[in-house]
């Protein structure tokens, strides 16, 4: 065996017989597991409800009687956005986000139901899931194990031992580094186990998996790297303890707070009344349906009547009244569109803010990773958002194109004095059954990982400056020795 | 007094007792500044949107009033909703940045409105934010154990230990002294800076609660070190053992107890209550008018002898449905209400046995800003919907006509009598 091997196996004797290390170590296994296994449930079960209250939906919407197209336009849809399967390895925002929108003609709704409105406060704990456990413990436990390595040699005095049997501070360093490494792959284990579970039982991506795995062990590779450093430096076994301590509560627990709100400072985004307000007024300005002198559709009028070679609405050869449901849905779409772009672009400049304060905290780093790779992330949601939109709109011009087609504009004007117009303004329901299911969509695998690379980037970062951390210790240790 | 005096000056005298305090004190300080900024930011918006929404009403005003029909003018108008922070809401912002604290909303059937969303950024909320709450809570045991856990191992591996128990005139009246001060002055840095951001959101008494809960929880963290340095460990032994203990408490325990409740009371009847809501409502347009307004009626007595109907629409009957929609699903209303004040109840429970999570619960039920406000504002929404619904019923049913001094008349929202609004600091 090779000499830093020998050291290091010397180590893990030693952690084997320390109490704190034992209970530690076991202590994180056990919430490890019992963080899998639940997340893992909770993602399975809010899938298969949120596909159930999908298929009721489908349902409802197929099942609905004869009925003016205009009123089905009203009705509405409901969409439900899944969860991707390794939201049973990160949760990321789905808790933060709504997973249901409704959708209907003229508006656009919020997504609702959120778990966090829907939890006490204890929510803002934090949720326990394999990745927090590998964001916020598994560093804790490295440092718990990990302060003394050196440190506390050198305080009983041991450190000088090596010297005497030949070992360099390079190797000495390099056995506790091969040591505390150990502790990282036994920490990663789990999380390992449960990311191999979700790519079998939920069709979770591999290559997606691995790129997890290798993620945390970059980011648990650096507290390793980190917490020998440290420990190589400090003078006293307690002095590394506080240093590591500070370093994590700073960067895990203080930076990640305190970024949300720099970023909602340096860029604050419109409450959803003021941008429904924006949306109405626009709408006044460009075109309003309401208004008989309105030029817009004064305009949009005289055209018709024009390509048709017709002097009045009543002779065009569609019911005017279903067209101008679709130049009015067509109008308002568009400033949804503008808006919600707008209102994404705001949320990507506060992202960018935190990103810029990830160079202060690796951990804020692997979490964009991590959400990302899993597509929990907000993009996540804002590609649902936009899909949920699209489809909101390809249903509504169907419905109201149906309205142009199928309903005649005498009949479309008459239905409430007239009952048999009433009766043939309801259109068959067949034509419900014609409007296409919602299938959400997903990031592809590709879309992932770029998104990930930024966090990828900075914990790369991270890791340069804690090898040349760890140079530095090793030159001051060999002045020591 | 020259024993404190002295002690006070030993104690600052060690290398990292001054620059802790310090460095909590900052901490402390920017916190409150960044909950008095927040909230500043909340009354910004309030302010800013009544004069959008006055303008927005008076472009629907303009063309709803020209037929003199209600049901236009019920049908196209949003009346704006808020609820302004409490003075107290700068020290906890607890959920207010998630759940909306401004909401428009119509005479239309309310459940398919008053859950809506804020449109706010999932991945800023989910680290939770940086007000004096959370230093309390999570980084002010952190100083209290680094100032703490060496109380005696310090002087025992420092060898002078015997010769303190022999000098002092009573050895438990020099540890209380020593810990009274250390965490005395944790306190006062901990409280000085929620005191000031009291004054100047004109928060008044309720601080000084706020303030003893800082108090006990930092005792309790005092106690829980002093416990631990009874089992006479090595300093760096009894340093590990109480940041394990900080960890269990602040973040593994409360994690496993919201799992544990989440599991133990679902709370899906919101969305089937919505999608249940929405087929009674759309139920209505064909089901036969007379039974919908007969059902209404036996609600609404007052409208009872109300002309019947004649086309085959009237407004009144659209009103009438949307409302029974509302009522179809009450029961489940009360349920998926009844599910999260559990889940709230569940929480205080827990609170009880652990101290963070209990100091959270106090201090965002003082702020106003947890969930129980959420729901208050709910209901303080309920009943204005209820009076925009008793508005507009003379004029549809007794088919009155609507003039634009009707539009002035609507009953408007207010800014709730038990949180007056707070002088604004910078304002």
């Amino acid at each position: 065996m090779s000499p830093i091997r020998l050291m290091a196996a010397n180590d893990w004797r030693l952690m084997a017989r320390s109490r704190v290390a034992q209970l530690a170590l076991l202590m994180l296994l056990a919430l490890a597991a019992v963080a899998a296994l639940t997340a893992i449930a909770h993602r399975d079960h809010s899938n298969d409800l949120r596909a159930r209250f999908q298929a009721q939906a489908d349902q409802d919407f197929d099942g609905q009687p004869a009925r003016h197209p205009h009123r089905m336009v009203h009705y509405g849809h409901f969409v439900f956005r899944p969860l991707p399967a390794l939201a049973g390895f990160d949760p990321g925002v789905d808790a933060f986000t709504g997973s249901t929108i409704f959708l209907e003609g003229h508006r656009q709704n919020s997504a609702n139901f959120g778990d966090v409105r829907q939890s006490s406060l204890l929510a803002r704990f934090g949720q326990l899931s394999p990745a927090f456990v590998l964001q916020v413990l598994a560093p804790l436990v490295l440092i718990f194990i990990g302060f003394g390595l050196i440190a506390a040699e050198r305080e009983r005095g041991t450190l000088r031992l090596l010297r005497v049997h030949g070992r360099s501070a390079g190797e000495v360093l390099r056995g506790k580094l091969l040591a505390l490494a150990g502790i990282a792959a036994v920490l990663l284990l789990p999380a390992c186990l449960a990311l191999a579970w979700l790519t079998v039982s939920a069709q979770a991506e591999p290559v997606a998996a691995v790129l997890l795995t290798i993620g945390y062990a970059g980011y648990l590779g650096l507290w390793v790297t980190g917490v020998v450093t440290v420990s190589a430096l400090t003078r006293s076994a307690r002095g590394a303890l506080m240093a590591l301590l500070g370093l994590w509560a700073v960067t895990t627990i203080l930076v990640p707070r305190i970024g949300s709100d720099v970023a909602l400072r340096m860029a604050p985004l419109p409450t959803r009344l003021e941008t429904d307000i924006a949306i109405q007024r626009d709408l006044h300005r460009i075109g309003d349906s309401h208004n008989p002198d309105d030029p817009h559709f004064a305009a949009f009028k005289a055209g018709l009547l024009a390509r048709y070679k017709v002097s009045r609405v009543e002779d065009l050869p569609l019911n005017y009244r279903g067209l101008v449901a679709m130049e009015g849905e067509r109008l308002t779409a568009g400033l949804f569109d503008r808006y919600a772009e707008a209102q994404f672009a705001r949320q990507r400049r506060q992202a960018e803010v935190v990103n810029g304060l990830a160079l202060l905290s690796p951990a804020v780093a692997v979490r964009s990773l991590s959400m990302a790779l899993a597509g929990t992330d907000l993009e996540g949601h804002r590609r649902f958002l936009r899909q949920a939109e699209a489809y909101r709109y390809t249903i509504v011009q169907g419905l109201n194109r149906l309205q142009a087609e199928a309903v005649t504009y005498v009949d479309d004007g008459n239905r409430n004095s007239d009952p048999e117009a009433a009766r043939r303004v309801r259109i068959d329901p067949r034509h419900w059954h014609d409007v296409p299911d919602f299938t959400y969509r997903s990031a592809g695998l590709g879309e992932r990982i770029r998104a990930a690379a930024p966090g990828a980037a900075v914990l790369a970062v991270w890791l340069v400056l804690a090898a040349g951390a760890l140079g530095l210790a090793a030159r001051r240790l060999g002045r020591d020795l | 007094m020259s024993l404190w005096s002295h002690e006070l000056r030993l104690f600052l005298r060690q290398p990292l007792a001054a620059p802790l305090l310090a460095l909590l004190l900052l901490l402390a300080s920017a916190s409150v500044w960044a909950g008095l900024a927040e909230i500043t930011r909340q009354h910004a918006a309030i302010d800013r949107i009544l004069p959008q929404q006055a303008a927005d009403e008076a472009a629907v005003a303009a063309w709803a009033t020209r037929e003199g029909d209600a049901g236009n003018v019920a049908y196209y108008t949003h009346y704006a909703t808020w609820d302004r922070p409490s003075p107290l809401a700068f020290a906890a912002l607890g959920q207010r940045d998630v759940a909306p604290f401004v909401l428009r909303i119509r005479a239309l059937a309310l459940e398919g409105q008053i859950n809506e969303s804020e449109a706010y950024n999932a991945e800023l909320a989910l680290p939770g934010r940086f007000d004096w709450a959370f230093v309390l809570t999570y980084l002010a045991p952190l100083f209290i154990i680094v100032l703490l856990h060496d109380l005696v191992s310090s002087e025992r591996e420092g060898g002078r230990l015997l010769l303190l128990t022999v000098m002092a005139r009573s050895e438990t009246a020099l540890w209380v002294r020593r810990v009274v001060l250390r965490v005395g002055l944790v306190i006062l840095t901990l409280v000085l800076p929620l005191a000031v951001g009291g004054l100047l959101s004109g928060a008044g008494q309720p601080i000084l609660g706020m303030a003893g809960l800082a108090a006990a929880y930092a005792v309790f963290w005092a106690l829980v070190c002093v416990a631990v340095e009874r089992f006479r460990l090595a300093s760096v032994t009894s340093a590990a053992t109480l940041a394990a203990v900080w960890l269990i408490m602040t973040l593994v325990l409360p994690g496993l107890a919201l799992l544990a409740i989440n599991a133990a009371v679902p709370v899906r009847q919101g969305v089937e209550l919505t999608l249940a809501q929405r087929e009674a409502v759309h139920a209505g347009w064909d089901k036969p008018k007379e039974a919908t307004l007969a059902a209404f009626f036996r609600e609404e007595p007052a409208w009872r002898d109300t002309a019947p109907m004649r086309s085959g629409f009237h407004w009144k009957w659209y009103y009438a449905f949307q409302h029974l929609g509302d009522l179809s699903v009450a029961e489940q209303v009360r349920a998926y209400r009844a599910g999260l004040e559990r889940r709230n109840a569940l929480s205080g429970r827990i609170g009880l046995l652990l101290p963070p999570v209990g100091l959270q619960m106090v201090l965002h039920r003082l702020a106003e800003t947890d969930l129980v406000a959420q729901l208050a504002y709910q209901d303080r929404i309920r009943r204005y919907h209820r009076e925009l619904r008793h508005f507009f019923y003379p004029f549809l049913f007794r088919e009155q006509p609507f003039g634009p001094a009707d539009f002035a008349r609507a009953p408007r929202w207010r800014d709730s009598a038990d949180t007056p609004r707070p002088p604004r600091p910078g304002a």
